[in-house]
């Protein structure tokens, strides 16, 4: 319950105000980068008083001293995926950046499978400078372990922004210690799992969306006995889904919402998937699995087809993250209203557990140009990026920014709400090692088509990383 | 009179059969082709063998070759096939003549380490590879992809020539010798033309296996700007989880086909008789 | 004496003219394709991670390690499916075809010859596409198909399933069978026409020819497909499975020993314990192709 940090009430904060902006702004006009911002605010940023100016590699000059300013120059190669946040923002960040060092060659190595694409290259030695790490088969925590990313700690504490404010203070979630006491990758977008539903139809149907576990089966009895859709569809290709937005908060709920646990997952600490904290939450998908509310089509689904299915109203509910408005935005129905919960897998009136997702972006230990890398960190660590993030992203980032006349989407708004709700806590993010989030995907895929127990799915976690620990300490 | 059957339920089951899998072979072609002409709307609310809606979007096959930088891919797949056949071809007739006509010590252990070749799965040999390219500096390049598909085509290509050279008439080289021509001349001049239909039907072949290889060209080449067709494809399968565009997807595939297609009708004939050569005797 | 000298610089000049067509593709050959097959066999034999300086020999641990691999087992099993599956279906429909184009006299058979040929000249992972679509749960044309004669929209997980492995069977067949036909086609046409009017004089039916002529004559050529079609299943099933179920299905259902070896190695950077699955790959098939040359053979003299 202590969870409840500091920075967490910092971003409900953040997220508050989104809210309350947009709840009364409504469709706020899209304002033009450092436009309006200058309009709304004495308390931001004291650059923006100067007249607003449409092109942004203009204002930097006056922003930062230019005699600060390194001469940057030669290649300087940029990863980054593209998934449901798209790449509008990263097109236009580094745009803005190559403008303001003309002599920097700058490369895009960019695309939804881009984390496959160059792995190869990190293992060669020879990675872009630059990675923003997210999506299917990216994994801080291994790329640390593999050695792949810089130790920027140093840097770090003492870096300073293009507007001259410390990059640490910015943001919303610390910089996690993948090794105690340093810095390898910093949190650049603030995501959530969840729960999602469609209002609409719920309202419709007079079904309320569920508060806990017992009032998620309830509601799921009656959308089975109303037939016509399945209760429960998920992204059975990448069952991270479900492990991120079911199983790891109610881990936590039934761990008395102490997000210890979690802390101790990843450590890998023996014995820990035999926990009983665990064995509840992996109880709770037997459950539903054997009410027969997961759809039959799921194992097959990645995660556009199933997210498609559910906005066709295919199923009830699916498990994703608060970007899915973003990322389906041309294939939402008419009159689709998003709605979620953090989680679904506490106890009958317990809090909510929600279940942040943040994307980090590193420099690569073996960078030909770190000078590049770190500029360009120090570039996209400003409020004014956090703006168009959301803007472009729609979705929220991890840098503390007054985001009032953005458009907030309604799913954003609805996080705010629950983020900023004392009925909600906030738990640490699971990160483990790659090849046991491929063991934890499997066993979770087979224990909701029913071919393994609760107890086989531990039995596998646990010879897993008996196996990472023994690798660990040799 | 020996052949053909007689009992009517037999000749209808055969003739079903037949058309059954041909049917089966060919309706697909014909569907990629409609659904390439689709939007996301139609592929999630038709059917997958409704026929396209009017407008036909072909507006799909311009964002496959410019958006999805097919364009691009189809050179790199042409530059890299054509190079490659180029080499295989020209190395494999120069080793295979030998072979088949130079009596020396070890030739039965060269051509058997070739035959080897074709025997064992070379799969374990994909990480060694990657490295020792990487260490060359050969991954993320056409050249060294042409390098890898020419060395992986000369087994087989010799493997066929030999059996090729060896069904030559010998008196026009000997004649060729007596007249002071050297050994060069004699191959280049008088060998190599006479072997042309064989050169051609592996040549087929070898065009045909490096414009689908799909193993080298995904671990050997890791820069989106050097993809050849095969990985672009896979790579488009794989973007459809963020973005679901079916319509491209069949175009892509069409891109892909549409070589080899043309490639098969102009030479069908040679393509089933290259490929059966080295299997079946006589 | 000039002779001699004669016969020593024409022999210099031909052995000259041997080594320079010979040798520069045996380097080749050498360096980029036998080289990195020892070299595998060699790197099975450490604990090495490609990056990274440390390069530990240890013997066999990778090889023990395996012992102790849930996934590997399933891997192998999968593999031995499709072998076996491909097997069974390529022999059965191309007998039957090959014999169809050739013995029973039907109408265009040079058309379905080149029809049933045409799917081999597809990249693998153009069929793997194709059919994953036909595969889809909602959209795809196989339950598409069901759901007309359903109450229920029908939208099984073809590929989600415990035993997609069987899945990935009929774009394997549909892809590859073209082949088969046309070498069979190819050994009953060299079969002497003479054999079929004696047997056919002895009162022998159509399938008592096939029996007795058709299938002894050809079993050359079923043995070469069925080795063909082992090695290049062991060695290339990886491609189908990737692109068809990406990682290997549904908890590793469709996970075969090739894409396995490929996520180790180039996914998690595991390039010793890779190596050791493909020399795994490598005795397996030696075994299987041994093993399977050895059966058919006392099956042909059998027959003849």
């Amino acid at each position: 319950m202590a969870r409840v940090s500091r920075t967490w009430m910092t971003w409900s904060m953040v997220l508050f105000v989104i809210f309350a902006l947009a709840g009364c702004g409504g469709g706020a006009d899209k304002p033009a980068a450092g436009g309006t911002p200058a309009k709304q605010g004495d308390a931001s940023k004291p650059a923006d008083a100067k007249p607003a100016d449409s092109k942004p590699a203009d204002t930097k000059p006056a922003d930062a001293k230019p005699a600060e300013e390194p001469k940057l120059s030669g290649d300087f190669e940029i990863q980054y995926f593209v998934g449901g946040y798209g790449d509008t923002w990263w097109k236009q960040v580094i745009s803005e950046f190559q403008k303001l060092h003309p002599d920097l060659k700058i490369k895009e190595s960019a695309g939804p499978k881009i984390n496959d694409q160059m792995k190869p290259r990190w293992i060669q030695g020879n990675p872009p400078d630059f990675v923003y790490i997210d999506g299917a088969g990216s994994n801080t925590r291994q790329m640390v372990i593999d050695d792949q990313l810089m130790d920027i700690t140093d840097w770090l504490k003492g870096a300073k922004n293009v507007d001259g404010k410390p990059i640490l203070d910015l943001l919303i979630a610390k910089p996690e210690e993948y090794q105690a006491g340093k810095y390898h990758a910093v949190p650049l977008v603030f995501g959530s799992w969840g729960t999602f539903y469609d209002k609409a139809l719920f309202a419709k149907n007079g079904w309320d969306a569920p508060k806990d576990w017992d009032s998620f089966l309830a509601v799921g009895d009656k959308i089975k006995a109303a037939g016509g859709m399945s209760v429960y569809i998920h992204t059975g290709v990448y069952p991270y889904y479900i492990n991120g937005a079911l199983l790891d908060p109610a881990t936590v709920a039934f761990n008395n919402y102490d997000g210890s646990i979690i802390k101790r997952i990843n450590a890998l600490e023996k014995g820990v998937f035999k926990s009983e904290p665990v064995m509840k939450a992996l109880g709770e998908i037997v459950q539903m699995r054997d009410k027969g509310f997961i759809d039959k089509a799921s194992p097959a689904l990645n995660h556009t087809d199933s997210q498609s299915q559910w906005l066709q109203h295919k199923a009830a509910f699916i498990p994703t993250g608060i970007w899915v408005e973003g990322e389906m935005a041309k294939d939402i129905p008419q009159g689709f209203e998003f709605g979620f919960v953090p989680s679904i897998g506490q106890p009958s009136g317990g809090k909510f557990v929600a279940n942040p997702y943040t994307s980090t972006v590193a420099v690569a230990k073996k960078a030909k140009n770190p000078a590049a890398a770190k500029a360009f960190l120090q570039y996209i660590f400003t409020e004014k990026q956090a703006k168009q993030w959301a803007e472009m992203s729609k979705a929220p980032s991890n840098i503390k920014a007054d985001l009032a006349g953005t458009k907030a989407t309604a799913l954003t708004i609805e996080a705010a709400k629950y983020y900023s709700s004392p009925n909600t806590v906030v738990a640490p993010e699971v990160t483990i090692p790659e090849d046991l989030v491929k063991v934890r995907n499997d066993a979770t895929l087979a224990l909701t088509k029913g071919e393994i127990t609760p107890e086989q799915w531990a039995d596998r976690m646990e010879t897993a990383a008996d196996k990472a620990r023994a690798k660990v300490n040799k | 009179m020996m052949r053909g059957v007689k009992n009517p339920f037999w000749r209808l089951f055969v003739n079903v059969s037949l058309v059954g899998w041909a049917i089966c072979v060919i309706y697909p072609l014909v569907w990629t082709v409609l659904d390439s002409l689709k939007d996301n709307q139609q592929f999630l609310l038709g059917k997958p063998w409704d026929a396209p809606k009017l407008p036909l979007l072909w507006s799909n096959f311009s964002s496959v070759w410019m958006k999805y930088h097919f364009g691009s891919y189809f050179v790199n797949s042409f530059v890299v096939t054509a190079a490659s056949t180029v080499l295989a071809v020209l190395l494999s007739a120069m080793t295979a003549y030998i072979i088949a006509r130079f009596a020396f010590a070890g030739r039965g252990l060269l051509y058997y380490s070739y035959l080897m070749y074709l025997m064992i799965p070379t799969f374990l040999g994909i990480i060694p590879l990657f490295f020792l390219l990487n260490d060359f500096h050969l991954t993320n390049s056409l050249l060294g992809l042409v390098i890898v598909y020419t060395v992986a085509a000369v087994p087989f290509n010799v493997f066929v020539l030999v059996g090729f050279f060896r069904t030559l008439p010998g008196e026009l080289q000997e004649a060729a010798a007596i007249d002071g021509a050297s050994h060069y001349a004699v191959f280049f001049r008088v060998m190599l033309p006479l072997a042309r239909p064989g050169l051609i039907s592996v040549a087929i072949v070898t065009v045909l296996n490096i414009w689908n290889e799909y193993i080298f060209a995904l671990v050997l080449v890791n820069d989106p700007a050097k993809y050849t067709i095969p990985v672009a494809v896979a790579v488009m399968q794989g973007e459809m989880q963020y973005r679901t565009e079916w319509g491209p997807l069949f175009a892509a595939l069409l891109v892909s086909m549409g070589p080899v297609l043309v490639f098969y009708t102009l030479f069908q004939k040679r393509i089933t008789g290259g490929l059966t050569a080295g299997a079946v005797k006589g | 004496m000039k002779g001699n000298d004669f016969a020593g610089k024409s022999r210099m000049k031909r052995n000259l003219f041997i080594a320079s067509f010979i040798v520069p593709t045996l380097a080749l050959y050498a360096v980029f394709a036998v080289y990195p097959m020892f070299k595998g066999i060699y790197l099975s034999l450490f604990d090495w991670s490609g990056g990274s300086e440390s390069y530990n020999f240890i013997g066999l641990g990778n090889f023990k390690e395996m012992l102790h691999d849930d996934v590997l087992p399933k891997a192998i099993r999968n593999d031995y499916i499709l072998v076996a599956g491909k097997v069974i279906g390529f022999m059965i429909l191309s007998l039957f075809f090959a014999v169809a184009l050739t013995r029973l006299n039907v109408k265009g058979s040079g058309f379905y010859r080149t029809v049933f040929f045409f799917p081999n000249v597809l990249s693998v992972v153009v069929v793997g596409v194709l059919w994953r679509y036909v595969y889809n749960p909602n959209v795809g044309f196989l339950n598409s198909f069901i759901s007309l004669f359903t109450k229920q929209p029908f939208d099984y997980a073809w590929l989600g399933g415990k035993w997609s492995i069987f899945a990935l069977l009929p774009p394997s067949i549909w892809a590859g069978i073209g082949f088969s036909v046309i070498l069979l086609v190819a050994g009953i046409m060299s079969v002497p026409e003479s054999l079929y009017e004696s047997a056919h004089l002895d009162g022998a039916t159509q399938w008592q020819q096939f029996w007795k002529v058709t299938l002894p004559l050809v079993w050359e050529q079923v043995q070469t497909s069925v080795i063909w079609i082992v090695v290049t299943t062991l060695n290339g099933s990886f491609v189908i499975v990737t692109i068809m179920t990406f990682e290997g299905g549904a908890d590793n259902a469709t996970q075969v020993m090739g894409s396995y070896l490929y996520f180790n190695a180039f996914k998690y950077g595991k390039f010793s314990y890779g190596s050791a699955i493909g020399v795994l790959i490598l005795v397996l098939s030696l075994i299987t192709t041994v093993a399977l040359q050895r059966l058919m053979k006392r099956d042909a003299i059998e027959l003849s």
